[in-house]
């Protein structure tokens, strides 16, 4: 393989070193530099978390070969600020509340730089056109685009530096004070080591066999030819766990690796340690696993039917948890309404899609701690369990939290770290394992997807005299964080609304599907979404106000929920009037609008989506005359 | 993962052909790289080794930018980004700015070449219409017997269905020809899940010249991705509003025509709509940047395509 070599100023300083000739640049830099502030979020031009000028050029080092790098002046996330003190825009990211989870924010601090270099007068549409190729799932962008008109204002000399200085908190109090986040500096400035950024001596890069089956019989597994190869230090089956196999948040259901058949698409049947990346995916190809394939079901109804596939063994009806609420006598409830609407919701699967793909290290220590580095959201937990399964006592179990380049609730399933454990234990070295996008959509937990049938009993002044829900959702293949999801779902379902008769069941049921777990809102998004639309065919129904409907029926202070739990203040009320006055509400029942918006193309409402904001804009000149 | 052996950075045609000949059945060319890496993913082809990559990016005579008032001749390997910062260019071709700032994202655009857009032939591929409304012409390179021989060929024969055109095994896109419109009045109308980084459901790319009040049309160039296989050239409207005044009931009608030209493999219906929609906003919009009378159309027509 004839390697290319490299003559390049990157930084400011004259690199000239072999390369292999299939690395991109985003490789390049990270791997052979040690350069991690540029990260790799999607490997495919999506994300922008690799932006890095080339030639004074901003380009998505993911999709440059490392090639056309040859005889180029590169400038990574490290140069903006290597004097030791932040750019202009680093600190407008920190003043602004920019960074959160901070994945996003090299190649965010990357575009924004670029933005103001082509054009230092850039309007809001602009830089946010400009920015466009740059994702984040924090922040919904405001606070990035606050940052980007401050650093912009401030480098025309229309604002003072002195914005980016930290309020002063009045007498000491915090609370509603714009504190500056700590570790924002370290994020803005691409210094931060996520846990795709560690390396360590020795270490040996992960590769996971993933299965092709959404359920299938592991007749058998030979790693044999894969372990033989050179480069590999070690291959890992179920048959390598030494103590009590199973995790979960609430049901130990899942084993590290696939244990006698897989329930999935994409889960882990095997994992290789080799000396580099490479090799262990080759080594991937060498190991040969026999699967006898099963019927599947992929619908939660027809696995709750008798006779359907049954997943796993301790459930055969395949309900992973059934949560009933019931108060008052909803039979005498819709008895006494005037107005009965049932209506059937579905809500899909929706992939959390964090920056950060999962990543992790694992190593066992001089004391023979085994110790995993990851972001993982509960580590407490998973040290737990991990000691259960690798039948080590816990203080021979060390988990360490990286800095999570978000999660949402996408984190808190331990479904690749006991495979760390297990190779670092196999082979005595370091190991380390990052996801693709791509394995990170396959394998990773998702919000359920419901099916959700509400029937509500009204009277014709509004009150809610009867409710009535039952969801299903789909927990896939393990029960990860079902349980949980459910009985937030179940809870929260009738809202924060005083109903005298309720009666809600809400089902996990296990399907070979992608399993889902904790997103964001835990359930109560799919609940809801039925509830409240439900309320707004209602007050269609009855003609009604929206708003008007949901005050009628709000719990009041003192009120006590449909789980008993007392409440001393409720904020609805408190909510709906700021709603209400934010949205600048026209007051009446649904049916009262029409088929046209009177509001439509005024001030404050969103035009369409559109581009070109760079063709109305004025020259730059012109600007720096008014300016 | 794209995978290679070699990696070749010819400086010349001759260099990129002796590279060809040498590696004959075992190479790929790529020039911007943006549709290969992207490519090479698990759920599209997956992990891909191909032993020798032929980049030819750097090749003068592709990197080529020759521009009069009546002929624009452009290396395959300009960058999409040249659309939008180079005015001799903007001004011959004056719905190349409004598409280029639909195409991918800022950053993309400095790498993806306009020809790499149009060999990879995705039937909503940006670079096609407004190419085709131009009357542009391929420029294909070869080399026989030690001579590199040139040929021409019409772009819309060139893209022959999905990611297919009648490019031949040794050959090289080099350039494109085509007419250079300063005076037209250009729009680029784009549909897709989001702003940036999207593929079109459907594009269209407008060019209107009128008559010196500004009132009849004088010339109209219409061509249309993401309804079919391959990019359509409006002929048939073009014809009818050629010659005639602007007004609002013909444009309507135009904006008909095309309608029923949708065979998409999915969402038949939604594109309908769209293309009526589109009609009607590219059709203002171009001739509102020909010069055209901005009252032309009712307040209702306004707010509706506007």
């Amino acid at each position: 393989m004839p390697e290319l070599r490299i003559e390049a100023t990157i930084n400011g300083r004259k690199v000239a070193r072999p390369a292999k000739p299939h690395l991109r640049l985003l490789d390049f830099l990270r791997d052979d530099l040690e350069l991690t502030g540029t990260k790799e979020g999607c490997g495919a031009g999506e994300c922008g978390t690799c932006s890095v000028f080339v030639d004074g050029v901003l380009m998505k080092s993911c999709l440059v070969p490392v090639a056309k790098a040859q005889g180029t002046r590169i400038e990574t996330v490290e140069a903006l600020a290597n004097s030791g003190e932040l750019s202009i825009l680093q600190k407008a990211f920190h003043k602004a509340g920019a960074s959160q989870c901070g994945y996003c924010i090299p190649g965010m601090v990357m575009a924004a730089t670029a933005a103001i270099r082509s054009n230092p007068f850039a309007g809001r549409e602009e830089i946010k056109e400009r920015l466009g190729g740059n994702i984040c799932r924090c922040t919904g962008y405001q606070k990035i685009i606050d940052a980007v008109e401050m650093a912009r204002d401030v480098q025309n000399g229309k604002l003072s530096a002195s914005v980016f200085a930290e309020d002063e908190p009045e007498d000491g109090a915090f609370i509603g004070a714009n504190v500056r986040r700590i570790d924002a500096p370290s994020k803005v400035a691409g210094a931060l080591k996520y846990a795709g950024d560690m390396v360590m001596p020795h270490m040996l890069h992960v590769q996971v066999l993933r299965s092709p089956h959404a359920h299938a019989r592991v007749v058998s597994i030979d790693v044999s030819e894969a372990e033989a190869m050179d480069g590999v230090e070690g291959v890992i089956t179920s048959a390598d766990v030494p103590g009590e196999d199973g995790f979960g948040v609430f049901v130990h259901d899942q084993p590290i690796m696939a244990r006698g058949k897989v329930r999935y698409i994409g889960e882990a049947v095997a994992a290789v340690a080799a000396e580099d990346v490479l090799t262990a995916k080759r080594a991937l190809a060498k190991i040969k696993v026999v699967y006898e394939p099963l019927p599947a079901v992929f619908d939660p109804d027809e696995a709750m039917q008798p006779g359907a596939p049954v997943l796993h063994d301790y459930a055969p009806d395949n309900i992973t948890k059934h949560i009933p609420i019931r108060v008052g006598d909803v039979t005498k409830g819709f008895a006494a309404s005037e107005l009965i609407v049932e209506q059937t919701y579905s809500t899909q699967a929706i992939e959390h899609a964090y920056l950060e793909p999962e990543a992790g290290l694992g190593y066992v220590d001089a004391d023979g701690v085994v110790t995993i580095i990851s972001p993982s959201q509960n580590i407490t937990h998973h040290r737990e369990m991990l000691s259960k399964i690798i039948a080590q006592p816990i203080s021979k179990v060390r988990f360490i939290m990286s800095p999570v380049g978000g999660g949402f609730g996408g984190k808190e399933d331990m479904i690749y770290q006991g495979m760390l454990a297990l190779l670092a234990m196999k082979t005595r070295r370091p190991v380390r394992l990052v996801f693709t996008r791509e394995e990170s959509i396959i394998s990773t937990a998702k919000r359920h997807p419901s099916r959700t049938t509400l029937k509500m009993g009204l009277s014709k002044d509004g009150r809610i005299r009867a409710f009535e829900m039952r969801m299903i959702s789909d927990g896939g293949a393990y029960g990860m964080s079902t349980e949980g999801v459910m009985r937030k779902a179940a809870i929260l379902a009738a809202g924060p609304y005083a109903i005298a008769n309720v009666k809600i069941d809400t089902y996990g049921i296990y399907t070979n599907n992608t399993p889902s777990g904790a997103f964001r809102s835990f359930g109560a998004l799919q609940a809801q979404f039925a509830t409240e639309s439900h309320l707004d065919i209602c007050a269609e129904k009855l003609g009604l106000d929206p708003f008007e409907i949901r005050r009628i029926n709000a719990m009041r202070d003192g009120a006590t929920t449909h789980t008993k739990q007392k409440l001393k203040s409720v904020s609805i009320l408190r909510a709906l009037e700021a709603a209400e006055k934010a949205s600048d509400w026209e007051k009446g029942a649904p049916v009262s609008r029409g088929e046209t918006r009177s509001d439509h193309a005024t001030q404050g409402i969103r035009p369409p989506c559109a581009l070109g904001a760079r063709f109305e804009a004025p020259a730059a000149a012109e600007r720096s005359e008014v300016a | 993962m794209l995978l290679c052996d070699e990696y070749l950075t010819p400086a010349s045609l001759d260099e990129a052909f002796a590279a060809m000949e040498k590696n004959r059945g075992r190479y790929r060319i790529v020039a911007g790289a943006t549709d290969t890496y992207p490519w090479a993913r698990e759920g599209r082809a997956g992990d891909v080794a191909i032993p020798v990559l032929i980049d030819v990016a750097k090749i003068p005579e592709l990197r080529e930018r020759r521009i009069d008032d009546k002929r624009v001749r452009l290396g395959a390997a300009t960058p999409i980004q040249r659309f939008l910062d180079d005015p001799a260019l903007a001004r011959a071709l004056p719905c190349m700015p409004r598409c280029a700032v639909w195409f991918a994202d800022d950053q993309i655009r400095e790498c993806a070449t306009i020809g790499g857009n149009i060999v990879n032939a995705s039937p909503a591929a940006d670079g096609t219409p407004p190419l085709i409304a131009h009357e542009a012409e391929v420029e294909l390179a070869a080399r026989r017997n030690g001579k590199i021989a040139r040929q021409r060929m019409a772009l819309c024969d060139f893209v022959r269905g999905r990611n297919k055109t009648a490019l031949e095994e040794g050959e090289i896109l080099v350039a494109f020809e085509c007419d250079a419109l300063p005076g037209y009045g250009g729009a680029f109308e784009k549909v897709g899940h989001r702003r940036s980084l999207v593929i079109s459901l459907v594009c269209l790319a407008a060019l209107v010249k009128l008559d010196a009040a500004g009132r009849r049309i004088e010339d109209v160039r219409l061509a249309i991705a993401g309804i079919d296989a391959v990019p359509k050239r409006l002929g048939d409207v073009e014809k009818y509003l050629r010659a005639g005044m602007v007004t609002a009931e013909r444009l309507e009608q135009a904006a008909e025509m095309p309608v029923n030209l949708v065979a998409s493999r999915t969402r038949q219906a939604y594109r309908r709509e769209v293309v009526r929609g589109f009609m009607m906003r590219g059709l203002i919009n171009a001739l509102r940047r020909a010069g055209a009378d901005p009252n032309m159309l009712s307040p209702e027509q306004e707010a509706s395509y506007a």
